[in-house]
């Protein structure tokens, strides 16, 4: 390789390395920086790619951090339009019903304690911390539901997400007693005509299928019902307060 | 933002490797191009009498990392999901330092290896075989060397995060000293690089 | 001036025609093309990195597959040998077939880039590249040897020029800077006593 073979004609099969040019060129100064090899009428001046470089570099030290997470936009018209035609939320019944449907790429986002998720969740959620929200790794076409206990926290992850631009985002207002008010221990409607009997036919049957008990009837709360970690006190009779706490109690005692 | 497509579920296992293949292709052609193929030009390096293997480095790192840098800034890229090596400092250092001495001693790297063997040069197959030897070696006496291995892990860390500095203004010191050892290096060739005008054809 | 030009400007005036045809036709066909620039290359090098970061979120590598292949090879022979191994036994553990790994059909495709790229410019040659003052056998050995210290850094240091200093470099790792630190001094250090394996 390290021929110095001058004689012009390479009859080497198979090539070698490009002889040197026995020409002045070769021993000029200007022989040790060539410009880029890019032949014809249109290559670039030899310092436009440091030039380039050297902007891009000046640019990016002044432009702040590049990752999402630190410099994430939100389109507050947007969203509020999101908010006031309801299409930030999901009901639990739409929810439940999501569930036994399979719906493809639904993620369920649990927003609470490790104590609290493993106490009860809703089935098939997943347990987040909410400063783990911006980072978590959400693939395209995923539908993502987050719940809190009362709902706080996923209205706020919820905004977190659409500031990051993740579009199919949706959360549980009244938080997981929301939950357990409309899927666990839900109240039928009353009425006689058809289509109030389909619609507590079908609440009957979607509430059963996560192992609720439908009523005809608001339960009153249990007196011997014990406190449960993170559930507001039950009081009087009836409303959420009471009949999520009795729920939830309900729940942990039947095993299996 | 979908991108990184593989992360965003947008390519399939299957589809990924059509994508290793591409990039190998693309990758191979270009150190083939730059004449990093070829021992001598690498061994040349090391005698600062030839400045093309960081030349050739150097533009690459200042490239992928600009743009990476305003892909993710400009919000196409999510740069958190790009994997980034974890940084041991103790394996990392001692691991350089012996890849170097390898490095001159066989004036080929794993990838440029590959190149040279493919284009036939015997000795980029010998590297090859001594590097998969070394690996396999190294894998079966690995009992012995996992403490170390193991040893002054610091996770995922960046010169950023190191500093305390913006990302942006690592990035622009990357390219200060890029240029820089561009410079360095052309004036080397020219100062003693007989290597570097006997290659230009 | 092109390679070809060159051959053609320098042909001799008299002379058995057809013997000078023969040399100009085997010329112009195998002359070389010479090599790019390379910050050029070294910029197409920088933008497929980019590509694979945007793609796969990840970057390139090369050490990484000789693991794997490693890893197989063992098995096949040793699987209880292979297990023993933690390291090993992590590239087993992903259940893809070696052949399948991304980083192995990525090098696969080096190879054949590099391939198809000096066939395509007239620079293949079955030679054994070396110093003037080194045997072939020697070069070999010697070849191997780096080869061999280039594998054990490697295993250390969870990658090489390609997974760690390139593609750790570029997303400004501090493990990644601290190996191509380590690596480009102990190079420079070695190349003085290396001096009559090259020139």
């Amino acid at each position: 390789m390290t021929g110095a073979a001058q004689d012009g004609a390479n009859v080497e099969i198979g090539g070698g390395p490009p002889r040197p040019e026995p020409s002045a060129a070769s021993l000029t100064p200007r022989a040790g920086r060539q410009a880029p090899a890019a032949p014809g009428p249109r290559s670039l001046r030899p310092w436009s790619l440091p030039l380039v470089a050297l902007l891009l570099a000046l640019a990016a030290a002044l432009a702040g951090s590049p990752y999402a997470a630190h410099h994430a936009t939100l389109d507050v018209a947007d969203a509020v339009r999101a908010v006031a035609r309801e299409e930030d939320h999901v009901t639990a019944l739409e929810l439940a019903a999501w569930i036994r449907d399979r719906r493809p790429g639904l993620r369920i986002l649990d927003l609470r304690s490790p104590a609290e998720f493993d106490a009860y969740h809703v089935p098939g959620a997943e347990r987040a911390d909410i400063q783990a929200v911006p980072s978590l790794p959400f693939r395209a076409g995923e539908t993502i539901v987050l719940y809190s206990e009362g709902g706080t926290h996923a209205a706020q992850a919820w905004l977190l997400l659409r500031a990051l631009g993740y579009r199919r985002v949706y959360f549980l207002r009244g938080g997981l007693y929301e939950w357990l008010e409309q899927v666990i221990d839900p109240v039928l409607p009353a009425g006689d005509d058809a289509a109030t009997r389909a619609e507590r036919a079908r609440i009957a049957s979607l509430s059963r299928y996560f192992g609720g008990m439908p009523s005809v009837l608001p339960r009153a709360p249990r007196e011997d019902a014990l406190p449960i970690p993170g559930a507001r006190a039950s009081g009087t009779g009836g409303g959420a307060t009471g009949s999520s706490a009795a729920s939830l109690q309900r729940i942990r005692r039947r095993g299996c | 933002m979908s991108a990184p497509f593989y992360e965003y579920g947008l390519l399939d296992g299957r589809a990924a490797l059509w994508v290793a293949l591409a990039v190998g292709l693309a990758f191979g052609a270009a150190l083939e191009r730059a004449g990093l193929g070829h021992a001598p030009t690498l061994a040349a390096q090391f005698r600062l009498a030839d400045g093309t293997v960081l030349k050739v480095m150097l533009s690459a790192i200042v490239t992928a990392m600009l743009g990476a840098f305003w892909l993710g800034r400009l919000g196409l890229l999510d740069l958190a999901r790009v994997y980034v090596p974890e940084t041991y400092l103790l394996p990392q250092l001692l691991g350089g330092l012996v890849f170097g001495a390898g490095f001159a001693v066989a004036g080929l790297c794993p990838g440029t290896s590959c190149v040279a063997a493919a284009t036939g040069r015997l000795d980029g197959v010998a590297a090859m075989a001594g590097m998969w030897a070394g690996v396999l070696g190294t894998g079966l006496c690995f009992g012995a060397l996992r403490t170390f291995y193991e040893s002054t892990a610091r996770g995922t860390l960046t010169l950023p995060e190191l500093l305390g500095v913006p990302y942006g203004v690592v990035v622009l010191a990357v390219v200060v000293v890029a240029l820089a050892a561009f410079r360095a290096a052309e004036w080397a060739e020219r100062r003693g690089g007989t290597m570097r005008r006997a290659r230009e054809g | 001036m092109s390679a070809t030009a060159a051959v053609v400007a320098r042909e001799p005036a008299g002379g058995s025609s057809a013997r000078d045809a023969t040399r100009v036709r085997r010329t112009v066909r195998r002359a070389p093309a010479a090599y790019a620039s390379p910050y050029a290359a070294g910029v197409a090098l920088g933008l497929v990195l980019l590509a694979a970061y945007v793609v796969m979120g990840r970057g390139l590598g090369a050490s990484g597959a000789f693991a794997s292949t490693a890893a197989a090879a063992v098995a096949a022979v040793d699987p209880a040998r292979a297990q023993g191994s933690a390291l090993l036994a992590r590239y087993l553990a992903e259940g893809t077939p070696a052949w399948l790994d991304w980083l192995v059909v990525e090098l696969f495709g080096v190879t054949l880039g590099g391939f198809l790229s000096a066939a395509l410019a007239g620079r293949l040659r079955l030679v054994v590249e070396r110093g003037p003052r080194l045997s072939p056998p020697g070069r070999l050995l010697l070849a191997a040897a780096g080869g061999a210290g280039m594998g054990v850094g490697a295993v250390l240091a969870r990658g090489c020029t390609s997974g760690q200093a390139l593609t750790g470099g570029a997303l400004l790792s501090v493990g990644s800077w601290l190996f191509m630190g380590a690596a480009f001094a102990a190079a420079f250090a070695a190349a003085p006593l290396l001096r009559r394996v090259w020139t």
